[in-house]
């Protein structure tokens, strides 16, 4: 085994991961840059001349009253992802206890994370029916004669996106809690339970601190997630009624494709990118400060 | 005290919690019940209430409506299977590949492109949309499969997911190889894809599942009709039936019931890829 043989088995490295960094170049970097690029023009598409318009977008996102109404939707549409980090928890710490069929509940539980396209965002919209839907038809039922009018009205159309997001984001919380609870060592739990620790004192003082980690990147990756989606919004509302669930995403989604005003899209897709970045440096910051292990 | 712990840990509290988290699971997957009930239900009985869950009088004649006539889903249903397999097999095939140099050859520059393909995990698709759609243009595979094929082909969460597993092999069933004189194409053909089935079978089932749900991608990258693939073709089914009901939720299962299949049989796998690449990673 020589070392010209080494050196060549080394360089293969490049060979390896190739064909991939061609696909990260032409879909990722170079839209990526193009896209910066578009910032600063007034590119509307079929309107070829384009020029140059320094920072008129930025400043015109800026004083966009729409703007600021699709940040505000976005962090309504972000609470509610440590409402299902909660509800996930609570149930994986139910189904790791001592109780029968629990693969099949595990299953029920998981099963709206990976069936779910928009096709259940089109159940959802008739599940909500103000007049005649089932969910309403039942809380008619137990006496509440004016429920909410779900995606019907400005007031409660984010409320009720939440619920279905609440609703597809829990199993998955569920299952990474289900796995990080086996991490959890049963010898820290009895000497616990020896010393007399009550079930409620457990997961205070020792589960939750534990799981600490998970909780933080549970929070920190379905933030992410939730702020690059608009599939659900734009199948069930569009946005509406009244602009009152059109999220960043969905706006420069709308800016792009339905007025073709391209730079001004581009201009809010940054501003979307500068929200992750935040949460990300939170999380590299955080991950030292706030979780215990 | 003593009576209380033994009836929440002994048989009968067993069953009780089982008992309510098998009806709070059953709440969960109401609307996938709900939708399949009123697909079989005739108009009239769409929102009667309380619910039949077992229509009365049960009818196929939606589902038939949503599969045979001039806009059938089997077309859809094509062109949604094209689409998500050769991303699958390719997408899988290919962050294989690269994982492989990530994980096990040390090369100039790794930990930098490595740290660029991190970085890229965090630009929305948002901010790709629009040059995609420029440079899609120009190149014209917009309005084409392709614009959908090709960009599934690579998935760096694929790369993440398989880096992870393959640094989890011990490094000397490769050394004891590589002193045997085989080099990294044997040894990744040989050793490493064979031990990595599991992962790849993982990785395969869940970038299936994102392909067959992908409908952001294809509102921006398809217009014409007989390219749309299920999430489309869903959504163009509800347009031009805004009061079939009963219709909507036959569309509807048929874009759901193959993802509850896929599910069912690649469960294991779905939910170990998922736990793996977010604990350890």
């Amino acid at each position: 085994m020589n070392n010209h043989w080494m050196r060549r088995q080394r360089r293969l490295g490049y060979v390896f991961i190739g064909p991939s960094m061609i696909g990260v170049l032409l879909f990722f970097l170079i839209p990526a840059a193009f896209s910066l690029g578009l910032v600063f023009t007034d590119y509307k598409f079929m309107n070829p001349k384009a020029g140059f318009v320094g920072l008129d977008n930025i400043t015109r996102m800026l004083h966009d009253k729409l703007f600021y109404q699709s940040l505000k939707n976005t962090v309504l549409f972000l609470a509610a992802v440590p409402v299902s980090i909660a509800l996930g928890f609570v149930v994986a710490v139910i189904l790791n206890q001592r109780i029968y069929l629990k693969k099949l509940l595990r299953a029920l539980y998981f099963m709206p994370y990976i069936t779910s396209g928009v096709a259940v965002a089109f159940v959802w919209m008739l599940l909500f029916q103000p007049k005649q839907g089932p969910i309403n038809g039942f809380l008619r039922s137990i006496g509440i004669e004016h429920p909410p009018g779900w995606l019907s009205t400005t007031t409660s159309s984010m409320f009720a996106i939440d619920i279905i997001w609440i609703w597809f984001l829990m199993g998955y919380n569920m299952i990474i809690y289900l796995a990080a609870l086996q991490e959890v060592s049963p010898e820290l739990m009895e000497a616990a339970k020896i010393d007399g620790a009550r079930p409620g004192q457990l997961l205070r003082k020792i589960i939750w601190p534990l799981v600490s980690p998970t909780t933080f990147l549970l929070l920190v990756t379905g933030m992410i997630m939730t702020i690059k989606t608009f599939g659900i919004i734009q199948a069930t509302t569009q946005g509406g009624p009244g602009n009152s669930t059109t999220i960043l995403s969905l706006y420069v989604y709308q800016n792009a494709f339905r007025y073709y005003d391209m730079g001004y899209a581009a201009t809010i897709s940054w501003a979307l990118f500068i929200i992750i970045l935040i949460i990300t440096a939170i999380q590299w910051i955080g991950q030292k400060r706030w979780v215990h292990y | 005290m003593e009576l209380k712990k033994r009836l929440l840990t002994g048989t009968p509290g067993r069953l009780l919690v089982t008992i309510i988290m098998l009806a709070l699971a059953i709440v969960m997957i109401m609307p996938f019940l709900w939708m399949i009930s009123t697909s079989l239900k005739t108009p009239t009985e769409v929102f009667k209430y309380p619910i039949e869950w077992i229509p009365a009088h049960p009818t196929w004649e939606h589902h038939l409506k949503v599969w045979t006539g001039p806009k059938s889903f089997g077309t859809y249903y094509l062109n949604s299977l094209k689409i998500a397999l050769i991303g699958m097999v390719g997408a899988t095939f290919l962050s294989a590949f690269a994982a492989y140099g990530f994980a096990r050859i040390e090369f100039k520059g790794r930990n930098a492109l490595f740290m660029l393909y991190l970085s890229m995990m965090m630009v929305p698709p948002q901010v790709l949309f629009v040059p995609k759609f420029i440079m899609f243009e120009w190149v014209g595979i917009y309005n084409t499969h392709l614009a959908l094929i090709l960009p599934g082909l690579f998935t760096i969460f694929g790369v993440f997911m398989l880096r992870q597993f393959f640094l989890s092999i011990p490094h000397e069933i490769s050394e004891s190889a590589f002193i045997d004189g085989a080099g990294h194409f044997r040894i990744f053909f040989r050793l490493i894809l064979p031990l990595a089935k599991p992962a790849l079978a993982t990785l395969a089932i869940i970038d299936f599942s994102w392909q067959w749900n992908d409908y952001e991608n294809a509102l921006v990258f398809l217009i014409d009709e007989r390219l749309y693939t299920i999430p489309l073709g869903l959504q163009n089914f509800i347009l031009e039936n805004t009061v079939d009901y009963n219709g909507m939720m036959a569309a509807a299962s048929a874009g759901i019931i193959p993802m509850i299949i896929v599910f069912a049989i690649g469960q294991r796998y779905i939910i170990q890829g998922l736990t793996n690449s977010a604990v350890k990673g």
